[in-house]
């Protein structure tokens, strides 16, 4: 196999300031994951129990959903105190212990910030309702009237008549971008300004790895504007990142703005600073691309919006997804006029349908298991870091009866057991019924079966992490479409120094051959990166490839003369390596 | 030196096999020429074939020689040849790689000495000089060299006087920046004879690219293996590309209007009586086109009496699926050389865009139908392929409507005139070069026909001629 770290560096948390760059996350809700105390929801202690499988996974980092207090009403996105944890999931200190026990093993830990509102339920919002002189007087922003900033769309277009809203308190209207159970903050006031970078700092310094921020394009609005990507917000962002760095080096800021990818480059800075505002951003156009190229067997879904993906500063990075807990945003990203996609999506009953809704990815893929691991690896070859979504790894199925929030939320399947090994709870008090269907039900799909069938989807994720994280070109190199002579098969190359990485994959459900012009690097044999076949050398001709339906290679491409490791050294760790194992044979015998 | 004597025997025994000489099978003498230098290495000599009959062709002939013998090169080894008294081996230049660097280099410097002309258009720097070459295999009338995956330049085997329309188009259309063609970025013309020829052209290299007909013939594949979808149903769809297509060409339609102007409509009735003429041409060689004679020749007369209010402009002249490319972010329609059976000096002349329209129709109508012939009739998948056809044909009409601001359905009569010369054309050449396809143009002219016949009628009901009616021409 081909270059094997010779030692494991994940055990002590590196200070890789880039570290993001490589990381593959995992977004993980805590209601959902695990129920330490029997009372039928997930909590900070359940997670912390279950750390050991994400790290056998291969997870370097966890992204988890709001976890504040909250009222509930948009599923815990209406923060009511930003320095505290929703009782139901545990204490400040059980908190500090998941964060502790995540670095003990080499993983990290970033958290949703929701800047842009607060709850209603928030003090600083009762304080500003009932006085408007007081010192949170101005923490919102409030209107005589409802006139005010007409060009601002509405978001929630089938919940909200306007953005403006009436208090009968505070007898005038306070303007919200989302629900009008969420005030939108005003940032104009240097005492938002200052309390949000209090409550950042909260978490930075209990030993928080980042934020995923919520809803930042909204932050500031001005009279004549649509009220996004305003300078202002800019602005905002970047003295943001200058305060956490000055104190904090290797945190991240992960920005959600579900916005075209040419627009979504604003937030990551200056690109002479190597980027000095947000050091990653979602990549959101890229989830739909991808089904809608394998629905076409057309590359050029994906290989248009790659193309029309801007260079993003050097320290920077996409974060990509297949699926998550609430994407129901397409409309935003389709419906451009200069994207040619928004007619497809339009004209095509099956996309609208299924893309549209909170589905989970293996029923939205009829549970193809071929379809199933190409898209994985196209999420883990694609220029970005994976984010997985819990329950995906095995196949977990969604229970649309749930509703569309909900039913993509259920307990995790752990086992065959009561509640799925989620909880110990009786049935009835779960937070959400676990799935019972015969397809995608927890006696059938879950970890503890697959962990035990070594050619189960999760064993093959895990296999496919670990091969991402062998060949740095994956997190950290460049991206080139190379064409090649049939339109079903998607084939591109990164490359980050001496790993280059040539990736094929067939999006038509048949086998298909394609031609590929590989002539730059005649005379190589590329390595099938799985199981280390070596493939016929590259000539001067096209280089023929037959690939089954929806199959895909990943080929190393070395280069001709490449250095082999110092042999001393590499002999030095096969001793290190073998003392190893006949010491653990001598601990079995 | 090499002696005219000596090569032209190698020449002769050579050229009969290569793919792009049109002469294979008919009598007739070869002489060569020498021509121009490139450069030490490279020396491009004339073919000279008269025909017994009368005719005659001019070839481009780039040579190179070797000390030794290439054990890679065999492909392009012309034989063995006495120079200056030493025993030296003859190749074909394009496929030695470290001589065909020349021609992008001089393109690059712009030489322009002893009737040879290098021209550059643009930023020199866009002619991947050092790059190197490969002959690329697909290419049947010409010889094209990829350089890199930055240029592609392609070789004019056979040669005639006058301006090469495709370099003429690309110089055009470089100016006004149009978005669907590649760019041209450097041409090679030579006199000769007092007469000028085009030998070589070189143009961006679409990296991203499969052809139309690659794309057209996936989508029916996935629609053909479906149990019983609709088109519009299957994931494989076609229509929104179609679609897109049809803005491209109508984008490209209104560039060339810009660029070379447009004229009104002229010569209709020559025009319509040159398609009698093909078609009297094909029913010699194709009988089973006399069923639908009366009917093609309805079509014909409407279009030579209706007349055309399509003013004339110059066009594609050969506009099919395979001519256009599918790049990341859009189409791009290259060879425009023009109709490939006429004279170089007839292609430039101004013609109906309704010919390019048609062109690409009968391209749906070859891709919606091709799997029939590959798995045989039967009654479902024709259906289907119907279904596919008249699908893509109007998103592909839809979208050229929407870019050019009228419908072309609109101009029925001579668009359909135009379908079915074109179809008789393709009727002929399947009758001669593979008689399984045949199928697909007669079906068409079947159809065509019987639409001409019935429009007559709704036209002029007392007209209208009965059925059964010989040749009313």
């Amino acid at each position: 196999m081909q270059s094997p770290p010779l030692t494991d560096p994940g055990v002590e948390k590196s200070r890789d300031p880039l570290w993001f760059k490589r990381a593959v996350f995992y977004e993980v809700l805590v209601r959902g994951f695990a129920d330490s105390n029997g009372d039928g929801t997930g909590d900070l202690r359940g997670l912390t129990d279950k750390l050991d499988y994400l790290k056998w996974l291969g997870v370097d980092c966890l992204w988890l959903p709001p976890f504040y207090p909250s009222p509930l009403r948009d599923g815990g996105y209406d923060i009511s105190d930003y320095t505290g944890v929703l009782p139901e999931f545990g204490t400040i200190d059980d908190f500090r212990r998941l964060l502790d026990a995540t670095h003990e093993r080499g993983m990290r830990v970033i958290i949703d910030f929701v800047m842009n509102h607060t709850s209603d339920a928030h003090p600083w919002f009762q304080e500003s309702r009932k006085d408007p002189d007081g010192p949170y007087g101005d923490f919102y922003v409030w209107s005589d009237d409802n006139t005010r900033y007409p060009d601002a769309r509405i978001i929630f277009v089938d919940t909200e008549p306007s953005n403006w809203t009436f208090d009968s308190v505070r007898k005038q209207y306070f303007w919200h971008r989302f629900f009008n159970h969420q005030p939108d903050l005003n940032f104009d006031s240097p005492g938002v300004q200052q309390a949000t970078i209090d409550a950042l700092r909260f978490w930075l310094d209990l030993g928080i790895d980042g934020f995923r921020l919520d809803a930042v394009p909204y932050l500031f609005v001005r009279d004549g504007t649509n009220g996004e990507n305003l300078p202002e917000t800019h602005d905002f962002l970047k003295r943001l990142r200058k305060e956490i760095d000055r104190d904090f080096p290797d945190r991240v800021m992960l920005c959600e703005a579900n916005q075209w990818p040419a627009d979504v480059v604003e937030y990551f800075g200056d690109p002479a600073t190597g980027g000095d505002e947000c050091h990653m951003a979602f990549h959101f156009p890229v989830m739909p691309r991808i089904f809608m190229a394998v629905r076409r067997s057309s590359r050029y879904p994906i290989s248009d919006i790659m193309a029309q993906t801007p260079e993003i500063p050097k320290n920077c990075q996409w974060g990509i997804f297949l699926r998550n807990h609430d994407e129901l945003t397409l409309e935003m990203v389709t419906h451009e006029e200069r994207d040619y996609m928004w007619g497809e999506y339009a004209t095509d009953p099956r996309m609208k349908a299924n893309i549209g809704i909170r589905r989970r990815l293996a029923p939205l893929l009829d549970n193809d298991i071929n379809q199933i691991e190409l898209f994985t690896a196209l999420l883990l070859s694609l220029p970005g870091s994976p984010v997985l979504y819990y329950g995906d790894e095995i196949g977990m199925g969604d229970n649309i009866w749930l509703g569309d929030r909900d039913g993509v939320r259920t307990p995790m399947q752990w086992t065959p057991d009561r509640n799925s090994g989620f909880s110990s709870c009786d049935p009835g008090r779960l937070y959400l019924p676990v799935n019972m269907d015969s397809i995608y039900g927890y006696q059938v799909t879950n970890v503890e079966s697959q962990t035990r069938n070594t050619s189960s989807l999760l064993h093959w994720t895990r296999r496919m992490i670990e091969m991402r994280k062998q060949n740095p070109a994956f997190g950290m190199g460049t991206f080139t479409d190379i064409g090649g002579s049939n339109p079903c098969v998607l084939s591109f190359v990164r490359e980050f120094g001496d790993d280059i990485v040539l990736c094929v994959n067939n999006l038509s459900r048949f086998p298909q051959p394609v031609e590929l012009n590989l002539r730059q690097w005649e005379g190589a044999h590329p390595i099938e990166l799985l199981g280390g076949a070596q493939f016929p050398a590259i000539g001067e001709l096209p280089y023929l490839l037959t690939v089954a339906g929806h199959g895909f290679y990943w080929l190393r491409i070395p280069r001709r003369h490449q250095p082999t490791a110092e042999p001393a050294a590499l002999a030095e760790a096969l001793n290190t390596a073998h003392d190893q194992h006949t010491e653990a044979s001598e601990v079995t015998e | 030196m090499i002696v005219r004597e000596d090569l032209r025997p190698l020449v002769e025994s050579w050229i009969a096999s290569q793919r792009w000489f049109a002469g294979k099978g008919r009598a007739g003498a070869v002489d060569v020429e020498h021509f121009v230098d490139l450069s030490p290495d490279v020396a491009v000599w004339l073919a000279r074939i008269d025909y017994e009959d009368g005719a005659g062709e001019l070839y481009q002939v780039p040579l190179t020689v070797r000390d030794e013998r290439q054990d890679n090169l065999e492909h392009a080894l012309l034989g063995k040849i006495e120079i200056d008294g030493a025993w030296r081996w003859l190749y074909d230049a394009l496929y030695v790689k470290d001589v065909t660097g020349v021609w992008l280099s001089a393109m690059r410097e712009r030489r322009n000495d002893g009737g040879v002309h290098f021209a550059c258009y643009g930023d020199p720097a866009a002619l991947p000089v050092g790059q190197s070459s490969l002959v690329l295999t697909a290419e049947q009338s010409n010889t094209s060299l990829m350089y890199g995956d930055i240029a592609i330049m392609k070789v004019f085997r056979r040669l005639q006087p006058g301006v090469n329309p495709d370099i003429e188009i690309g110089i055009a259309l470089n100016e006004s920046g149009a978005r669907h063609v590649p760019r041209l970025l450097g041409s090679l013309i030579a006199d000769h004879d007092g007469e000028s020829y085009a030998l070589a052209m070189v143009q961006e290299f679409m990296t991203t690219a499969t052809d139309g007909w690659e794309l057209a013939k996936n989508s029916v594949r996935d629609l053909m293996a479906e149990a019983d979808l609709h088109a519009d149903e299957a994931g494989g769809d076609f229509a929104g590309e179609a679609h897109r297509l049809g803005i491209a060409v109508a984008e490209v339609h209104a560039d060339l209007a810009i660029a070379f102007g447009v004229s009104p409509a002229v010569e209709l009735s020559a025009r319509a009586a040159a398609m009698h003429d093909r078609l009297d041409h094909a029913l010699s060689v194709v009988p089973q086109l006399e069923p639908m004679a009366s009917g093609l020749r309805k079509a014909y007369d409407d279009f030579a009496d209706a007349g055309s209010d399509v003013q004339l402009q110059r066009i594609h002249g050969d506009l099919h699926l395979g001519q256009a490319l599918r790049t990341s972010s859009r189409w791009v329609v290259i060879d425009f050389e023009g109709e490939p059976m006429a004279e170089l000096a007839a292609r430039g002349r101004p013609d109906s865009p309704l010919r390019d329209i048609a062109g690409m129709l009968r391209s749906f109508e070859y891709a919606g139908n091709h799997r029939i012939i590959e798995i045989g009739f039967q009654p479902q998948l024709a259906y289907r392929a119907a279904e596919w056809t008249q699908r893509n044909r109007d998103a592909f009409l839809d979208g050229y409507a929407e870019a050019a601001g009228h419908d072309p359905r609109e101009h029925a009569v001579p668009l359909r005139a135009f379908e079915a010369d074109k179809a008789v054309y393709e009727a002929l050449y399947e009758a001669r070069n593979r008689p399984d396809w045949l199928a697909i143009p007669l079906a068409s002219l079947s159809r065509l026909a019987l639409d001409a016949t019935e429009a007559r009628s709704a036209l002029d009901v007392t007209d209208a001629p009965s059925a059964g009616t010989e040749d009313n021409r």
